[in-house]
């Protein structure tokens, strides 16, 4: 009888699954050290290049130091035609090329506005940003160097030149994430996955091994074992979602703004129907492992519709309806918001209300579900 | 081979739906729904916002270059920054321009006006796309007005204006991925990932139903290695199919560019393959519970594409990050591709760039069946007890 006997039944049942233990607990740590390993340098830095200086003047030399100087790129390599660079780089030795062409210094003297060519690989998105990056800085303090030193042959005073250079000054302000880093912006999107996913695993696998063997699970209505169930593994994710929020993210820097009610606020919806979810699964699949095969192989389509690696305005609308369905992307789209930008609690009502909407959803599908199995059971013995 | 029986799986497989799935449908489906995401290839307008403090003819060309870029759209504009900002955190607009007060006056003057944009570099892609489109419209623009001005002073060819103006020109040339086509890049790479789980999981999946029907001394207990061998070699066809159907699709059907040769690929897939079977056996005989070793395969090949170094590049990742990494059989595929599709290396060095480092899937395989011979053991073990 009693709600308070079924809790002490199911967490013993649970702490005793060294399956569900292993998901669980196992899982969410391992992950939480594993997946940010290859981010913990955060952006990629001195990309390797190959210098063509076709020029050998004194400023051309200049250039290539301001290049080297750069965070972005450093010169390990020189080449004397287009044909020895691009050896080397298929070679692997660069990742790119940096073009100064022949009559650069005279060029830029008579003002006739040289041509600067810098290539980089872009089979690797991040490789090439870098690159052309760092080449575009180097490139336009020299320029800006010689319009001003131009203006003071012009006879302009120095301290005006240097303001009058560029007609417009653009200030780009990366926000939210203000060093462009990458851990900062995979982890708290991942980590709220990773809840999820082990979350469901771990119901699943208990909905899973209980479905072979008899026990207390067939003595009570569906509705109580839902509660009792949701209750303890919320309560469990609680805890480890403090890890994650609290101390992992602590521990590689990473943004919180949010305040602990919102977290909290926010969490709730989200684990209670990743919970009926992991219920569902548990009931349908005919055996264990099936859970853990479907969690596994719906991870990466759940990540990349979210919205955070590609702009949902480039997402077509019927796959945004589907990825809806599942509580991962309202709760890593809105946990960004408050955590990351520092969203008010007002601001992710919409996904609030559909994390809310989705526990009513997914919850009827568990209840009936997990009636189905009790019922068949029944009807075998 | 050896004489060891020859299980039948086509029976096995046919009574087994999920097995049956996971070889056929489910694969299909999962790299269809990740093109399908990226299917518009680039992203553009990206609704941005702006707060025009001056108003004038001016400001709203500088606001009209922003427009003007394929990857941006300034559809909403503001009366402050407090309610851009609000809208920004809001998730409404990726980035949002500030034109400052009396900006036609200083430009007049040369006093040079500072526009500013904050842009959400939360979203990484995002913002780097944001930030070299307003890159390229401040250059527009500035470059629009230094001719005019340099005109009014009298410098009536236009070419010579703007050289006067823009001193170093610059060109900038992707070497390969020519279009810097995300699409393209992106799914190349998330498609590979996602075959490597499917292989992974799916040989546990096999394993598991002939571990079921069989048990395992009928399974593997006369000649652990032929046997094993017997039994993959029915599946393999399936995952060879899988990943000569993505390429076949990727190069030919949708006609990305493509520069080198598909056979060495095919060559890289089959020992890829292997690799992940190898690696998925591994994880059965290790746990011979169906549902431990599908939670070890995924804490394997789950994070693979984090480690395949295409996002972020391996040479920026630390010591423990490149070993985890040079574990996982699609880091080392993704290469052999890469050389194979962008650099259109030739067979040879791809090939012999890519064997070396799969011949040390020989020791997992070498594991496996040492376990194999330890289950063994444990099972006549517990017979003998009973």
């Amino acid at each position: 009888m009693g709600l308070f006997k079924l809790i002490k039944a199911e967490l013993k049942a649970i702490f005793s699954n060294s399956d569900i233990l292993l998901t669980v607990f196992g899982g969410v740590i391992f992950y939480s050290f594993l997946y940010p390993l290859p981010y913990t340098q955060q952006t990629p830095q001195e990309q390797q290049i190959t210098v063509i200086n076709l020029d050998s003047s004194q400023l051309s030399r200049q250039l290539e130091r301001m290049v080297d100087a750069t965070a972005q790129v450093k010169i390990v390599k020189r080449a004397h035609s287009i044909e020895e660079a691009k050896a080397q780089f298929l070679k692997g030795d660069v990742r790119g090329i940096l073009l100064i062409p022949k009559h650069f210094n005279r060029d830029l003297l008579l003002g006739k506005s040289p041509v600067l060519s810098y290539s980089g690989d872009a089979s690797y998105f991040l490789v090439y940003g870098t690159i052309v990056e760092g080449l575009a800085k180097a490139g336009g303090t020299l320029a800006a160097q010689a319009t001003v030193s131009r203006l003071v042959i012009d006879g302009v005073p120095l301290e005006l030149a240097t303001q009058q250079y560029a007609q417009v000054k653009l200030n780009m302000k990366p926000t939210f994430n203000p060093t462009i880093g990458y851990l900062n912006y995979v982890v708290p999107a991942v980590f709220v996955l990773i809840l999820q996913q082990t979350l469901i695993m771990g119901v699943g696998l208990l909905g899973g091994s209980e479905k072979m063997n008899e026990g207390y699970w067939h003595q009570y209505s569906p509705f109580l074992i839902l509660a009792a169930r949701s209750f303890i593994f919320v309560g469990i994710y609680y805890l480890l979602a403090l890890y994650y929020f609290g101390f992992s993210f602590e521990f590689y820097g990473v943004n919180k703004l949010a305040s602990h009610t919102v977290i909290l606020a926010l969490l709730a919806p989200f684990l209670l129907t990743s919970t009926f979810i992991g219920i569902l699964l548990g009931a349908i699949l005919p055996r264990r492992e099936l859970v853990t095969f479907i969690v596994l192989i719906s991870s990466m389509p759940l990540i990349f519709s979210t919205g955070f690696i590609w702009p949902l305005e480039s997402v077509p609308l019927p796959m945004i309806w589907l990825s809806n369905l599942f509580p991962s992307t309202p709760a890593i789209q809105s946990f960004l918001m408050v955590n990351q930008m520092g969203a008010e609690f007002s601001q992710v009502m919409a996904q609030w209300k559909l994390l809310w909407m989705q526990v009513v959803v997914w919850g009827v599908l568990a209840y009936f579900s997990y009636q189905r199995v009790q019922r068949r059971r029944i009807k075998a013995k | 081979m050896m004489t060891a029986t020859k299980l039948p799986q086509w029976g096995l497989l046919k009574s087994d739906r999920w097995l049956l799935s996971s070889l056929t449908w489910i694969p299909i489906l999962l790299a269809l729904s990740i093109w399908w995401v990226f299917s518009q290839g680039i992203a553009k307008d990206l609704p941005v916002g702006v707060v025009d403090l001056q108003q004038s003819a001016l400001s709203r060309q500088l606001v009209r270059e922003f427009d003007a870029t394929s990857t941006l759209k300034v559809d909403h504009t503001f009366n402050d920054v407090g309610a851009a900002k609000s809208a920004f955190i809001s998730n409404e607009i990726y980035a949002y321009i500030v034109i400052p007060k009396n900006f036609d006056r200083d430009i007049k003057i040369s006093n040079a006006p500072q526009v500013t944009v904050f842009y959400n570099s939360q979203y990484i892609l995002v913002g780097k796309l944001i930030n070299s489109a307003a890159l390229q419209a401040h250059g527009t623009f500035n470059a629009q007005i230094a001719t005019l001005k340099q005109m009014a002073k009298g410098n009536s060819n236009q070419l010579a204006a703007i050289s006067k103006a823009v001193r170093i020109r610059t060109q900038i040339t992707p070497l390969f991925n020519k279009n810097s086509n995300y699409a393209q890049f992106l799914v190349s790479a998330i498609v590979p990932a996602l075959w490597q789980i499917s292989i992974v999981v799916s040989t546990i999946l096999f394993l598991t139903a002939n571990y079921r029907r069989y048990g395992l001394k009928k399974m593997v207990g006369k000649n652990p290695l032929s046997q094993l061998i017997s039994i993959s070699s029915f599946y393999l066809p399936f995952f060879i199919m899988q990943g000569a159907s993505f390429l076949i699709w990727f190069y030919y059907i949708l006609n990305w560019p493509m520069e080198g040769s598909l056979l060495p690929l095919f060559f890289a897939q089959l020992v890829t393959v292997i690799a992940c079977m190898v690696m998925g056996a591994l994880f059965f005989f290790y746990a011979l519970d169906p549902a431990k070793a599908m939670s070890f395969a995924g804490a394997f090949s789950a994070p693979s594409f984090a480690f395949m170094g295409v996002t972020f590049p391996v040479t920026d990742m630390n010591m423990v990050a490149q070993v985890w990494r040079s574990l996982l059989p699609i880091s080392h595929y993704i290469e052999a591709q890469i050389s194979q599709v962008s650099y259109g290396a030739s067979a040879w060095q791809t090939v012999s760039d890519f064997m070396p480092s799969m011949l040390g899937y020989l020791l997992p395989l070498l594991l496996t069946l040492l376990l194999i011979k330890k289950q063994l053991r444990k099972l006549e073990n517990n017979n003998g007890s009973i």
